[in-house]
């Protein structure tokens, strides 16, 4: 059973508390992948399970062992450095082969491990190679299969694509998940490119300021964020926010007047003021409006921004901007006048002072 | 970068070569001159007539400048090792073991490194004589070598400031002890930085004068720069002498550098860009 367990671990220097109260159990086989922005304590979380940082409070257990003060290369895991991290002066073999070779594994063996390695990488040409005579994305190779011919129980990477040209980490992306699937080695991934994190996790942990926001599959984070933090996070481009306040007659109206909803999909108790989320895909774009009709609203096209296969549209209605994804095929140009549709079953509810998503209440959700 | 020839800034750089290199020629051209040339008026520029004569006169009449020459590679050589082996030690443990306080300590090196030399001298002298070290390759390394570790510390560990620390933290976890990473990883790694400060070091301790004057009593133990500088004789200032002879001294330095030149250029700007 290789569970790594994070018994509300925190790492502070000097005053700065970098992580704080980190709790979670990472399963058998599980790959978690570590998601926010720069400095939230993503690669000092990474770093402490890896034995690289000192752990300031909480347990770290590894296959149910305590594992804070144990040395890093005692601890089964195996690291893939954002800089790959290969001794330069060393060759491909050399530097895939030193682990074992420092663990006196008969020469033989190594020469067996590294070379079925070397195979399942595609690496066997340039074993004799020095790293410098490779290109980026061989030498990222070779540092995953520096960790895989460990076969460690845990593998850690800390942004291992991310100096990669966008073709060539879509490829190695797909790479590192058949490569997951056929070891199933339980995987910590640290990354701040929420698609790398989409694609390859089981579970998403999103950090914040070294605090955890939430803990959940792709699907969840995505469907049902739990604060406005992880909202705006996740989701790209990112989720159009608008503040909504109660009038007499128990509307809720947006800042400017011209938005307004006769209930909300969600539990607003006393609140008189909430924030409104929704995502720039999940409005629908209709023909100026045929006549008065719930949730639909008339709109001005500011901006279009053709993509590809979308557009994006910076819509006016009267004072509020909202961003909505369309198809790319004749969307709509600018100065257009269309009307927009909400759907209660994607509209995220937030409190305004401490940015918690309101729990749905299924009741208020009125007919289409 | 525009690819027009910027005319100041060479002709900036061919003037300050020629005047560090003036000395040097002058001392060449005066060592390939007689007697009378050296002392003719108007000055002679070239040598007329161009003899080597002084050369051969210097191996047969002061067979002992060749002894001073060994004397200083000995010991500019013992003072190199000693010193790159444990200012590399140093520098490694204060730039990257993460020690308490070690920004204070580097300092207090480089405060202790201000002291002048002359100063110790006497004190120096005592224990010395006292430990019998006088007069021995071993007391004058001793001697040079602390002179010149702070030197080798601060030169070495910015260097290592400069590694990327995730290679060594790769090796830790591949399982190497700090030993072991200094050793495979970081002395491979910083080898432009050795050399360039070994050779900083080798010239400082072959141009040293005070102590090795005063260490070095015996006339068999003098290193190159004592020798040379009691040529004088008492009636005469023998130019072409010194000349030559500093002539020669110079060439196991100009040799050494010339073998290393690569290096040093490299050491000197690493981490001036990624
Ligand atoms: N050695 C250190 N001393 C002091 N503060 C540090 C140290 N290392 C990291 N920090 C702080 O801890 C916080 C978390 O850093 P960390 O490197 O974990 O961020 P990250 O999430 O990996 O960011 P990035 O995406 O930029 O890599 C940051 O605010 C950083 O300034
Ligand atoms: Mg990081």
């Amino acid at each position: 059973m290789t569970e790594v367990k994070l018994d509300r671990i925190g790492k502070k220097y000097g005053a700065v508390e970098a992580v704080q109260q980190f709790d979670l159990t990472i399963r058998e086989g599980e790959f978690l992948v570590l998601l926010g922005p720069s400095g939230c304590g993503k690669s000092t979380t990474l770093r402490m399970i890896a034995g690289l940082e000192s752990i300031t409070s909480g347990d770290l257990t590894i296959g149910g062992a305590r594992m804070n003060d144990v040395d890093p290369k005692d601890r089964g895991v195996a690291m893939v450095f954002q800089n790959y991290a290969l001794y330069p002066h060393k060759s491909v073999f050399d530097n895939m082969a030193m682990a074992l070779k420092l663990q006196k594994v008969p020469t033989a063996e190594i020469e067996e491990r590294v070379g079925r390695t070397a195979e399942l990488l595609g690496l066997t040409d340039y074993l004799q190679r020095k790293p410098a005579a490779l290109s980026g994305g061989q030498r990222q190779r070779v540092a995953i299969g520096r960790a895989i011919v460990r076969t460690p129980k845990v593998f850690l990477f800390d942004e291992p694509l991310s100096n990669l040209d966008a073709k060539l980490r879509v490829k190695m992306r797909m790479e590192l998940q058949e490569l997951h699937d056929r070891l199933g080695a339980t995987s910590v991934y640290v990354t701040h490119d929420q698609v790398e994190a989409m694609t390859l996790a089981d579970r998403i942990v999103i950090m914040n300021g070294g605090v955890v926001a939430q803990v959940g599959t792709p699907r969840e984070v995505y469907d049902h964020p739990a604060d406005e933090f992880v909202a705006g996070f996740i989701g790209s481009p990112a989720m159009n926010f608008l503040d909504l306040a109660r009038d007499d007659t128990g509307r809720w109206v947006s800042d400017c007047g011209n938005l307004a909803l006769p209930a909300l999909p969600a539990d607003t108790g006393s609140r008189s003021r909430v924030r409104l989320g929704v995502r720039p895909e999940h409005i629908e774009v209709l023909p100026e409006a045929p006549g008065p009709a719930p949730l639909t609203y008339p709109a001005r096209v500011l901006l279009a921004e053709l993509l590809g296969a979308d557009a994006l549209l910076s819509l006016g209605i009267g004072e509020t901007r909202l961003l909505v994804r369309v198809g790319g095929a004749d969307h709509p140009v600018q100065g257009a006048h269309l009307a927009i549709r909400l759907n209660p079953a994607q509209l995220h509810v937030f409190d305004i002072d401490t940015g918690r998503a309101l729990p749905r209440s299924a009741a208020e959700v009125p007919p289409r | 970068m525009t690819k027009r020839p910027r005319f100041g800034l060479y002709a900036l750089v061919i003037l300050s070569v020629v005047v560090s290199f003036l000395p040097i020629i002058w001392l060449v051209l005066t060592s390939l001159k007689t007697t009378e040339g050296i002392y003719a008026w108007p000055p002679q520029y070239l040598p007329d007539p161009f003899t080597l004569k002084n050369y051969i006169n210097i191996f047969t009449n002061s067979p002992e400048l060749l002894l001073y020459v060994l004397n200083s590679f000995i010991v500019a050589l013992g003072c190199t090792v000693v010193a790159l082996s444990f200012g590399g030690m140093a520098g490694y443990a204060l730039s990257r073991l993460g020690m308490r306080r070690a920004g204070v300590l580097m300092v207090f090196i480089l405060a202790v490194s201000m002291f002048p030399p002359v100063s110790l001298l006497p004190s120096l002298f005592q224990t010395f004589l006292n430990l019998g070290l006088l007069n021995t390759y071993t007391g004058l390394i001793i001697a040079h070598t602390g002179l010149f570790l702070p030197f080798t510390v601060w030169m070495l560990a910015s260097y290592f400031a400069t590694l990327p620390p995730e290679i060594e933290e790769a090796a830790r976890m591949d399982g190497m002890g700090f030993f072991r990473i200094f050793w495979s990883i970081v002395i491979p790694l910083s080898w432009p930085g050795f050399v360039a400060t070994g050779l900083i070091v080798f010239i400082f301790s072959w141009n040293e004068f005070p102590l090795a004057l005063v260490l070095m009593t015996q006339n068999a133990m003098r290193t190159a720069p004592v020798g040379i500088s009691l040529y004088p004789g008492e009636y005469a200032f023998p130019w072409e002498t010194i000349s030559t002879a500093t002539v020669i001294a110079i060439v196991p330095v100009l040799i050494i550098t010339a073998i290393f030149q690569k290096q040093i250029v490299g050491g000197l700007t690493a981490g001036a860009g990624k």
